[in-house]
């Protein structure tokens, strides 16, 4: 149908393969000038390696992509810019210490000596007129993701692209945000570019998109379609594909991020609020560090058998709360007790012992060595809690640790393999069954779904439930509101360092949103 | 006064040399620990090439070249080979320092000193009591001036800043980071030559084995204390400097008072605590946590 119109991007029988994995192969895909796409796929299927196929970063080993019916020589980002492309990076590809002015310079054609008040003038110019608001002399290391992402798109908007593609560009943002995105992007698309957007939620293709297009395992299996045509189930079925097991509600709710299927568990809890709390922060502040904001005041209870959701735009503080807890950033005033027992001052060592567990942030770094064994990673918690000259046994550790794993469905060939070996839903899985064992009081779960596909986010949703069901205390970080309101019984919202707002069922997106961004009600 | 001034200026002029040198290493993702090899490289050539052409500035040319194939050499192993930088770094201090000594000895057949006929052109009488100074002190703020205004003034600068800090960013506004990283060493190269060259053939004309002395190192701590911004990094080794000759100063006014080898140590002391000082001023260890990672994805 694209064909009365014109072509803006063609790409025939594009494959991009990494070492022995196929990333891509054989897409075949035609993008209408001046609409909005969307590509759509779980993770994995090849989204992002796409985009930088066609900005250039990646190099394709098949295939032909060309610009306005030009063939683009492959694997150039100066050869892309110059016919028009522009890609705006998933995590933003802008060096923190620039100042605006510097990373809008960088990008740009001109080269010549300029003096700081003239580029930064000159910039600011140019960047009210998109109507970004910043100043040009601020670092970007001190922006907010928001702003970060406007400053991103008006940079990819220097060299005057015609096609711009949006990596993932809703990942980072609140639902305020990504309203004030999509308004940008329709304006963008009024003025004539063509618009790529990479998108995992059905909700947000059909909110913005002219035409869909389904990548699944490295192939196009849909589109471009018109999203006038489609409908959500439909979409999701195509995402997922011809699934052994039909679509369970957790796994529909978290492609569609449709709320009509949570909280028919949540009531349960409510009535439990004279229990004694597993974890208790009274009026809890820790000092400035380089790691976000410090907290400020902070009083959050979880009691038994609940999972509290942190929700916040990233570094409001959440990670410093985590660190807090777990014994990793010092308390400077206040009191934290886990099952009663004041830990405030307490190593993690002892805090672990009080039945703390924490699914880190950055699974790659803080919650595996890459470089150990499976049995390594796995028995840590263990092996930290004995005494220091207690003897170890290896060969009942594999042993044990073998038959963790399977229990926990982790798909793996041997457990002395390095755990960097594991994709990204076995490498959490890994930690889950670490982390979830049966001693476990407090589950610290900090964006376990980062990254996730649509089977693993389930699996990572049901052990939480099965946690609770056990009388854990459970708290739920995590950027992906549809996730924290599908499974959380309260949910408490963070901005700067401080606690701004508590909600319980039933949510309303926009009251969170709002306590999010520090739009008072 | 002015010979204070003078000793000052002749210690601090190689050492500014090969801290801009570091500089620009170091903005484009190189911690470079070879500064010393190169500087000591440049010295020796510098002289050799004096006594065997008969020229300074072939001598100078010479310097350079080896300089620079030693900076290609050193980016070769650290971006094409992916070694660790610092220990590649390392190695070329140590190539240096050896391959110098073997230089000398295969040429001349012993270890001894080696003197030169000339040296680098002088000021001249018009400046008084500073025309015994080389023309590369009065080069020196020029120098400065210039890495500045490449590295802070111009686009080549920001995106040699963003091969170091971000060289995704770099890649995908179209920049190959690893040929950044190769024209900062190369630039690197020629800056080490001159401060070799100066140091050798700046007032005494000569070559002995290790006579950088560690002054290699000590640029590489000017940048660290100068926060990497070049003009921070030239106080830095002007800062280095002073002490070094307020040492000697105060062994004439001590004596024998004070141990002789205390005073020898103050730039090296003084190096210890500007780093400490440099660490202190941006927040404990938080200066040393990206020490030899680029980031790339």
């Amino acid at each position: 149908m694209s064909e009365e119109k014109q072509t803006v991007l063609e790409c025939r029988d594009v494959g991009v393969r990494y070492g022995d994995v196929v990333a891509l192969s054989g897409v075949s895909i035609s993008f209408a000038r001046g609409r909005i796409h969307a590509v759509v796929g779980q993770n994995g299927a090849g989204k992002t390696t796409f985009a930088r196929a066609i900005s250039g970063l990646v190099s394709p080993d098949t295939g032909e992509i060309r610009i306005d019916g030009r063939i683009l020589p492959t694997g150039n980002v100066n050869q892309a810019r110059q016919a028009g492309v522009e890609l705006v990076h998933q995590s933003f590809a802008l060096p923190p210490s620039f100042t605006v002015a510097e990373a809008m310079q960088f990008g740009a054609a001109d080269g010549r000596i300029y003096s700081r008040r003239g580029l930064e003038s000159r910039w600011q110019t140019y960047l009210d007129n998109l109507n970004v608001n910043v100043k040009a002399g601020q670092r970007i290391r001190d922006l907010p993701v928001e702003t970060l992402q406007s400053v991103e798109i008006a940079r990819a908007l220097v060299s005057d692209a015609r096609l711009l593609i949006l990596d993932e560009p809703t990942a980072v943002l609140s639902p305020e945000g990504a309203q004030k995105l999509f308004e940008r992007i329709r304006h963008l698309k009024d003025v004539g570019v063509t618009v790529i957007v990479i998108l995992h939620k059905i909700r947000e293709v059909l909110a913005i998109a002219d035409t869909v297009a389904v990548l699944r395992g490295g192939m196009l299996v849909e589109g471009p379609v018109e999203c006038s045509g489609i409908n959500a189930e439909k979409l999701a079925e195509l995402i997922i594909g011809p699934a052994a097991r039909p679509l369970e509600d957790d796994q529909k709710a978290a492609l569609t991020g449709s709320l009509d299927t949570a909280h028919a568990h949540l009531a349960q809890s409510v009535d439990q609020a004279a229990v004694e709390p597993v974890l208790k922060l009274t009026a809890v502040s820790t000092r400035p560090d380089s790691d976000g904001p410090p907290l400020e005041d902070i009083d959050l209870v979880i009691r038994p058998g609940e999972i509290l959701g942190l929700a916040g735009v990233e570094g409001n503080g959440q990670r410093t709360l985590v660190r807090a807890i777990s014994a990793l950033a010092e308390t400077s005033e206040g009191k934290i007790t886990i099952e009663g027992l004041d830990v405030t001052r307490a190593s993690l060592q002892t805090r672990r012992a009080a039945g703390l567990r924490v699914i880190p942030f950055e699974r790659n770094v803080e919650g595996l060595s890459l470089t150990s064994a499976l049995w390594e990673n796995w028995s840590a918690r263990e092996l930290l809690q004995r005494p220091l000259l207690s003897m170890v046994r290896p060969t009942e550790l594999r042993q044990r640790c073998g038959t963790a794993l399977d229990a926990w469905e982790v798909h793996y060939s041997n457990v002395t393999q390095h755990a960097g070996s594991l994709s990204g839903g076995n490498a959490q899985k890994v930690i889950l069954s670490r982390e979830m064992d049966e001693q476990a009081r407090l589950i610290i779960a900090a964006q376990p779904t980062r990254g996730l596909d649509i089977g693993a986010t389930a699996f990572v949703w049901d052990s939480l439930n099965r946690a609770r069901a056990r009388g854990c205390a459970i708290l739920l970080i995590s950027s992906d509101l549809d996730e924290i309101m599908d499974i959380c019984d309260r949910v408490v919202v963070m901005l700067s360092g401080r606690v701004v707002g508590t909600f319980t069922p039933p949510y309303d997106l926009a009251d969170i949103g709002a306590a999010m961004t520090g739009v008072s009600k | 006064m002015d010979d204070v001034i003078i000793a000052i200026l002749r210690s601090a002029t190689p050492l500014v040399y090969v801290t801009l040198a570091g500089v620009i290493a170091q903005r484009s993702g190189i911690w470079h620990l070879g500064l010393e090899g190169l500087m000591i490289a440049g010295a020796c050539a510098t002289i050799l090439g004096t006594v065997l052409t008969g020229s300074i500035l072939s001598a100078l040319l010479i310097a350079m070249v080896i300089c620079i194939v030693a900076s290609i050499l050193f980016w070769f192993v650290v971006e094409k080979l992916k070694a660790n930088q610092i220990i590649a770094g390392l190695g070329l201090t140590g190539l240096g320092l050896g391959g110098t000594t073997l230089a000398v000895e295969s040429i001349f057949g012993s270890q001894a000193a080696v003197t030169a006929p000339t040296g680098l052109p002088r000021l001249g009488a018009m400046f008084g009591a500073y025309g015994t100074l080389s023309i590369l002190v009065l080069l020196m703020p020029l120098f400065v001036l210039a890495v500045w205004v490449l590295l802070c003034r111009t686009r080549f600068g920001l995106r040699l800043s963003a091969a170091g800090e971000h060289p995704f960013a770099a890649r995908s506004v179209g920049v190959n980071p690893g040929r950044m990283r190769l024209i900062a060493l190369m630039i690197g190269g020629v800056l080490c030559a001159l401060g070799g060259a100066e140091l050798a053939s700046g007032s005494l004309q000569f070559f002995s084995q290790n006579m950088t002395a560690g002054r290699g190192f000590m640029a590489f701590a000017a940048v660290i204390f100068g926060a990497g911004h070049p003009i921070g990094a030239t106080f830095a080794a002007l800062f280095f400097a002073i002490v070094g000759a307020i040492g000697i100063r105060a062994q004439l006014v001590f004596g024998e008072r004070v141990p002789h080898d205390l005073l020898l140590a103050l730039p090296y002391l003084a190096t210890v605590f500007g780093i400490w000082l440099s660490a202190r001023l941006r927040g404990g260890v938080k200066a040393v946590t990206g020490f030899g990672e680029l980031r790339d994805s």
